[in-house]
């Protein structure tokens, strides 16, 4: 199987990439508009993608727009927003039937192309403004998303740990923006927003799946060439290497289990082989279901559902997170520190260290097997100005050694503790 | 006996093989795939609340059962399965639904280990006091997460609604209560009863060799009794119980979902109604109708408007959900529109889009080992092959889908089910 990604400059900081496997039945292409992640304009950023879902200069209706995708064998277009270390991404996408497939042989990849380029880079603008209503349903449902938030107790948990760590760092601004600053939006200004999204971003348009991906690059190509582009280059991805102090919080809401998060720094900028130590350690540490936490907190324990760690590659953070009664807060937060001492010190079998490069191959060799993992996979690669394919990766980790993994977990700091809890003491 | 199961359409097979111990085998090996996906179920969930026995007794089940015996089958007197996984690489997990249990893996390397592990789990029973009551201590926390999720609430306060009787409105994991009266005696009485061989299916899709699932077959399974356990099915009303159910938990924007009853028919065709009932979904209030841009323009819905079917063996809702500041007018349009549509006819454009929009989706699924493998399982269970779904897309009528309107989108068998934010004191 060759899933390498092919690479391509297209236009000024435009960048058309794709992957693909004939054993595939569909292929999804993508617009991303990478920004700095900025708290001026994060919020109105973050509308942009909601807006452009809506209809395009050439198919301003968006009940047309949807009769089309649903004639072109349900073609699904979706607008959302990400965040990558201090990066914000905009993306618009599309994803449909190959030709091949087709009860009548319609030219999918080219008419899905078509309709991408025109959403992502041509909406229909008024006199200068986005649609009156469109702005202002869309800014609600904004609004709805960011404090939808509350609405899952582990992930809000989890972000405000992050958000506390971080403060003062681009990592701490929420991907979908302020409530305060997505009111003052107008239409006019979102055009404006667009304007400078359009012109200042890098692009980067991802094309993954079965078909034949050239009519999509030279639709892409011809679209960018008629834009006005004066791209402004990415900052650098901070980095803080350790903690100077332990920051705690306890917040108290209305529910009934408890959620302890807490947030590590793992030092200073790593190179390849030191990151796959440390993302090898945290998989050992609390990634897989054999891993220390699991086995320790868990079930040992019995402490909790779950007790899992996780890394960001780009901004050095691992968190741990755990949903448990509040009377076992002190145990398992005990657990948490004591397992990473045993990370230190190397106090794991050798068993363990291959069992969880197994498992971390198997993760890696398994996202060649769909589009969503290969999309995923390689916007992550993109943001860290790399193309390495999985399995090129899954070589790296496997020249890991024990001695490594223990330096990994020895550069590991506690930074911020966050409990949420119920609203009374037990 | 083995039969190979073919789709003209797409050029693929797989091969369907009933094995001697009574498991039937599905197995789709597929070309260019790095990994494999095994599902080992059986056809028992969390609508069991109660069966007969051999000697004709009537035993009740505690709510929860199947889903604490899922998570008691990883334990064996060796250890616990997952470390077993951990020498092979393999992703395990399993799940409960409402009318099956499953087991799984998915692999790059090791197949055949990997397999071998999944067997001996699934055959291999081990409970003891001790270990059931740590479980209760795990689960205790699970439902407790349950419990603060306002998804999972307003779906099963939504069953409430519809369901008089059947245990469909039960939450899967069960109650705090009701876990603490599962024994190491209940979960064997109901492996016994429903781990049985001739009640169960295997199904395999992606990178690995037919042969060494036959071979592994041969050596580790044995032989199954003839399956004894009487099934009960509930006798359950056409009408719902209320058709509106409200909760307080803390969320954003109010969630809602509007359930439709249809009268369950044969498993076989609630599974081909599925298809129809994802299309009439799709045609009634898709995002390409005048009534879902009537909805969105007034603020009412937004994109995580979705229509949903919950189809199984004796149980078929059709479902709308989202978020909206104001639920009950979306259910009042949502039946007006219906009622209209049951007057005076589909449209037909809108059925012809939201048909191939349905196919294309279906025709998504054959390109992944994980859901090639689920849909080899759920089919299987439903009396019938993978490819059934994929034709009755392609094959649905306008007559076939009036005529399923009119049964199965019945506003008078409908209900609301809402989670609002608590007042503020």
């Amino acid at each position: 199987m060759n899933n390498t990604l092919r690479r391509r400059r297209i236009g000024e900081e435009v960048y058309f990439s794709s992957v693909t496997d004939p054993k595939f039945k569909h292929n999804r292409i993508s617009v991303n508009y990478i920004l700095p992640l900025e708290k001026e304009t994060v919020s109105a950023n973050a509308l942009i993608p909601f807006l452009l879902r809506k209809g395009s200069r050439e198919c301003p209706d968006f009940t047309l727009l949807n009769q089309k995708l649903y004639s072109l064998y349900g073609a699904t277009l979706s607008a959302d927003v990400s965040k990558y270390g201090g990066y914000q991404v905009l993306d618009v996408s599309i994803s449909g039937l190959d030709d091949k497939f087709t009860l009548d042989g319609e030219a999918m990849v080219a008419q899905c192309a078509g309709l991408l380029a025109g959403l992502a880079t041509d909406p229909n603008l008024v006199d200068g403004a986005f649609p009156e209503k469109d702005v202002e349903l869309e800014k609600q449902y904004l609004i709805d998303s960011i404090e939808a938030e509350i609405n899952d107790k582990r992930a809000y948990a989890i972000n405000k740990c992050r958000t506390i760590m971080c403060e003062g760092e681009p990592a701490a601004l929420r991907k979908y923006g302020y409530v305060e600053d997505v009111k003052k939006i107008t239409p006019q200004s979102a055009a404006e927003t667009f304007l400078r999204v359009r012109r200042t971003a890098r692009v980067e348009i991802l094309f993954v799946g079965c078909g034949d991906c050239t009519p999509a690059e030279e639709i892409m190509e011809a679209t960018f060439a008629k834009l006005d582009r004066a791209p402004i280059a990415l900052p650098e991805q901070v980095r803080v290497p350790a903690a100077a102090q332990v920051k705690q919080e306890v917040e108290r809401m209305d529910l009934s289990q408890s959620k302890l998060a807490m947030g590590f720094r793992t030092g200073a900028a790593q190179n390849m082989d030191e990151l796959s130590a440390m993302r090898l350690m945290v998989a050992m540490f609390g990634g897989t279901p054999f891993s220390r936490l699991f086995v320790n907190v868990r079930e040992k324990l019995s402490l909790c559902y779950y007790c899992a760690a996780r890394f960001d590659r780009i901004t050095g953070i691992m968190l741990v997170d755990s949903g448990v009664e509040a009377q076992n807060r002190e145990k398992a937060q005990a657990e948490i520190l004591n397992q990473l001492e045993v990370m230190k010190r190397g106090g794991f079998t050798d068993e363990e260290l291959e069992n969880t490069l197994l498992t971390m191959k198997n993760s890696l060799y398994t996202v060649s097997d769909s589009l969503s993992g290969l999309e995923d996979w390689y916007m992550a690669q993109l943001m860290q100005s790399t193309a390495r394919s999985p399995q090129e990766e899954a070589e790296l980790m496997a020249k890991v050694t024990r001695e490594d993994v223990m330096a990994a977990a020895q550069k590991v700091t506690l930074d911020t503790v966050y409990f949420l809890t119920g609203e009374k003491e037990d | 006996m083995k039969e190979i199961i073919k789709s003209q359409r797409l050029g693929e097979e797989f091969l369907r093989i009933k094995h001697k111990s009574g498991l039937t085998l599905l197995l789709c090996p597929m070309k260019g795939y790095s990994s494999a996906y095994a599902l080992f179920g059986t056809e028992y969930g969390s609508v069991e609340s109660s069966f007969i026995d051999k000697d004709g007794a009537l035993i009740q089940i505690p709510a929860g059962t199947a889903h604490f015996l899922e998570h008691k089958m990883f334990e064996s007197e060796e250890g616990d399965a997952f470390a077993l996984y951990a020498k092979t690489g393999a992703s395990a997990n399993a799940y409960t639904s409402f009318d099956k249990t499953a087991y799984l893996f998915s692999c790059s390397d090791n197949f055949k280990e990997s397999l071998s592990i999944l067997m001996h789990l699934v055959t291999e029973p081990y409970f003891t006091p001790q270990t059931v009551e740590k479980e209760q201590g795990i689960i205790g926390q699970e439902i407790k997460m349950y419990d603060d999720s306002p998804e999972w609430r307003v779906m099963f306060n939504l069953m409430e609604a519809l369901f008089e009787k059947h245990p469909l409105k039960i939450d899967i994991a069960g109650t705090v209560d009701t876990i603490a009266q599962i024994t190491a005696d209940t979960l064997y009485t109901c492996y016994n009863a429903f781990y049985n061989l001739n009640n169960m299916a295997l199904a395999i899709a992606g990178n690995f060799e037919v042969q060494d699932v036959l071979d592994l077959a041969d050596e580790i399974l044995k032989p199954a009794e003839p399956m004894t356990a009487q099934r009960i099915l509930v006798d359950e009303p056409a009408q719902v119980v209320k058709h509106r159910v409200e909760q307080q938990l803390p969320v954003a924007t109010p969630l809602f979902q509007i359930g439709f009853k249809a009268v369950p028919k044969s498993k076989e065709e609630n599974l081909i109604n599925q298809v129809y009932d994802e299309i009439l979904l799709d045609t009634i209030a898709g995002e390409h109708t005048a009534l879902y841009r009537s909805m969105y323009d007034e603020g009412i819905i937004n994109s995580t408007f979705v229509g949903e079917v919950m189809a199984g063996r004796d149980f078929a809702v059709t479902l709308f959900e989202g978020e909206s500041r104001d639920p009950d007018k979306v259910y009042e349009a949502l039946c007006g529109e219906i009622r209209r549509m049951q007057r005076e006819g589909i449209d037909r454009d809108a059925f012809e889009r939201s048909r191939r929009a349905i196919y294309g989706r279906y025709l998504g699924m054959y390109a992944r080992v994980d859901s090639v493998a689920s849909l080899m399982l759920t089919t299987q269970f439903g009396g019938a092959d993978m490819y059934t779904v994929l034709e009755a897309a392609a094959g649905a009528t306008y007559e076939m889908l009036t005529a399923r309107l009119l049964e199965a989108f019945d506003p008078e068998r409908s209900a609301l089910s809402v989670v609002t934010a608590p007042k503020e004191a």
